[in-house]
């Protein structure tokens, strides 16, 4: 099968698997009892013909499919709806949310990712060795604490007790800088960024972690190492060697955190109060602001299934055989 | 050969099973890890009468003041919470909810993805190709956004946590018993079972499920871990169930009264008893996972 055809198949199963995420999640939000006329202006607030013109006006009395397909439609042109907190259009308080998200999840990918291969490549190397077991198990450990945990305790012992660091959010209302390096631009931000990212590199961590050890485990018998050896590489080339062959599983596996990354650990912003996505999401559901609380929704879902096409794209371009599936 | 001969050289069945039981405590630290299980299991049944205090009973001093933010002491072991509540008595009620929403979850969450797992990989065509649509779907949506929406709308309580949790998490099983039946059904005593007249429901969960068994079961054994933590998430977004007292309750209520600056004896029994189980279930689960999938040996 051509490259072409094999993409344009698969861009085709993504968009029907977003289309279908966004009648799940519109059939969903349709389960809250009441309509936007109840929950934007309360119940009995509004004499009952004003509330049956509201609806008229836009568009709740009639079908529900009609209803779907302008919400979708409206949604192809960027038009999310108004959030019914802020009075203002969803896409507004979404966009600078979004950026906040990445600023805070960026470095925790790419650190996670980093610190990851290294070191799960050292422990596939030294596979069978006293140390790799003790190893193994250490690395399970950040995996099984809960993120939240982590953060209260980081947050209890580094901001509260030693006050190095800030209690949380992204920025400090008034701040003034005394020393030189504190004028620095981002200095801010960044001495903000320190125990979340922190973190959230704990707990994303190990699942690279152990993929390159797995990855690394059974490239370390094939044919080419064996070679390699017989050459007399220095072992430090040969684990360089290893390491960049067992990094394919490593390489998906990021691509689906970058997809996942796109909206947010919700309990690190949370427990963190940063300003982002996650945030955002559980705030706009306690808040019963729906229109937010769905976009936020479905802008992540978008990311994952994207970032899956993007994978899938990648394998079938460097793989020809995923072609024929 | 006699069949008394035969029986003997077998192991019976229920050595086999003691044998499994014991299986983990050949290493130190799966030894480690079924204990923890079986306090947290004890504790969980004879959790009143163990506790010392009712768990959402609030404390008075004898001046009739609440008894906030007490550090440890002989009357409350582990202190009191920023509400006047004995954290020793809330630590060892939380092990109920573990053992509920894990083994409620597990068990439906098996259920479900065994279930498609074995049509879309015993049928294939027509029906493969939906229900793996329907996973790739489930792996489309974020989990614990979904779950706080869902529990959000179906209002909060344990039973609704639940359902929002094995919701999606079926996932995941589904997939991976799907591709052990696509290649059990071209196994030799699958086609023997097919022209000896066997119904295609016999084949499935005669002869199939039997062989995929142990795979669930050890996909069932993470799953109960992966559904504490979910729960604990949930919770300490302020979605739990306010009636009881789960371990991520207890963190959510000690992050929201803004006690995490002091109350260190609130905030640390709960997470390191939530991580400690966790821990305890993945490493239990790994040396099943030993026996389930030998090329880990």
């Amino acid at each position: 099968m051509a490259f072409w055809l094999f993409a344009a198949r698969r861009a085709a199963h993504t968009a029907v698997t977003l289309v279908l995420l966004l009648l799940f999640m519109y059939v969903l939000f349709r389960l809250v009892p009441g309509d936007p006329t109840t929950i934007m202006l309360g119940t009995g607030e509004l004499p009952l013909e004003a509330q049956q013109r509201l609806r008229e006006l836009w568009g709740l009395d009639r079908p529900q499919w009609q209803q779907f397909v302008t919400y979708a439609g409206n949604l192809l042109t960027g038009d999310l709806g108004m959030s019914f907190y802020f009075r203002r259009p969803v896409l507004e308080i979404v966009w600078p949310m979004l950026l906040n998200t990445l600023v805070l999840m960026t470095p925790v990918v790419v650190i996670s990712i980093v610190l990851g291969v290294t070191l799960g490549t050292w422990l596939g190397w030294r596979r069978g060795e006293r140390i790799e077991e003790i190893g193994a198990i250490l690395a399970l450990i950040p995996r099984a604490l809960p993120v939240f945990w982590i953060g209260i305790v980081l947050l209890a012992l580094f901001a509260y007790e030693l006050r190095w660091f800030p209690i949380g959010g992204m920025r400090q209302a008034f701040f003034f800088p005394e020393t030189w390096y504190q004028e620095l631009p981002f200095f801010d931000i960044a001495r903000h960024l320190v125990l979340p990212v922190a973190a959230g590199v704990l707990t994303s961590m190990a699942d690279p972690l152990m993929i390159q050890r797995t990855a690394l485990i059974e490239v370390k018998h094939e044919d080419f190492m064996v070679h390699a050896r017989a050459r007399g590489l220095s072992e430090g080339a040969q684990r360089r060697l290893a390491r960049r062959n067992a990094f394919l599983p490593v390489l998906t596996y990021s691509a689906i955190m970058v997809g996942f990354a796109f909206g947010g650990q919700v309990l690190l912003e949370v427990v963190f109060n940063w300003p982002g996505m996650g945030r955002l999401m559980v705030n706009s559901v306690s808040q019963r602001d729906y229109p937010v609380a769905q976009a936020t929704f479905f802008f992540m879902a978008a990311a994952v299934v994207t970032l899956n096409l993007l994978v899938d794209l990648a394998y079938g371009w460097l793989d020809p055989r995923i072609r024929h599936e | 050969m006699s069949d008394a001969v035969l029986a003997s050289a077998r192991p019976s069945r229920a050595r086999e099973a003691w044998r499994a039981a014991l299986l983990p405590f050949a290493s130190w630290s799966g030894g480690f890890a079924a204990c923890v299980l079986v306090l947290v299991v004890t504790v969980a049944i004879f959790a009143p009468w163990l506790s010392p205090y009712d768990p959402l009973v609030n404390h008075f001093d004898a001046a009739g003041q609440l008894r906030r933010l007490e550090p440890p002491s002989g009357t409350h072991l582990l202190g009191t919470t920023y509400y006047g509540l004995d954290v020793l008595s809330q630590l060892i009620h939380g092990t109920r909810i573990v053992l509920i929403v894990g083994i409620t979850c597990a068990v439906l969450i098996a259920l479900i993805g065994t279930n498609i797992g074995l049509m879309a990989g015993y049928y294939g065509g027509r029906i493969d190709t939906i229900l793996m649509r329907a996973t790739d779907l489930a792996f489309g949506i974020p989990f614990i956004p979904f779950a706080v929406v869902l529990v959000a709308l179906l209002g909060p309580s344990l039973w609704n946590t639940i359902i929002a949790i094995s919701f999606l998490m079926w996932r995941s099983t589904a997939r991976v018993i799907r591709s052990q039946v696509l290649s059990l059904r071209e196994r030799g005593f699958v086609k023997a079972a097919r022209i000896a007249g066997a119904s295609d429901m016999r084949i499935l969960y005669v002869h199939i499920f039997p062989n995929v068994l142990p795979m669930a079961l050890l996909y069932v054994a993470f799953d109960i871990a992966w559904a504490v933590l979910a729960e604990a998430s949930i919770s300490f977004l302020g979605f739990g169930d306010p009636h009881q007292t789960s371990w991520g309750q207890m963190l959510y209520l000690a992050y929201v009264s803004g006690s995490i600056r002091q109350a260190w004896w609130w905030t640390v029994p709960p997470g390191a008893a939530l991580s400690l189980f966790v821990i305890a279930v993945f490493l239990v689960g790994r040396e099943y996972e030993r026996l389930a999938n030998p090329r880990l040996r």
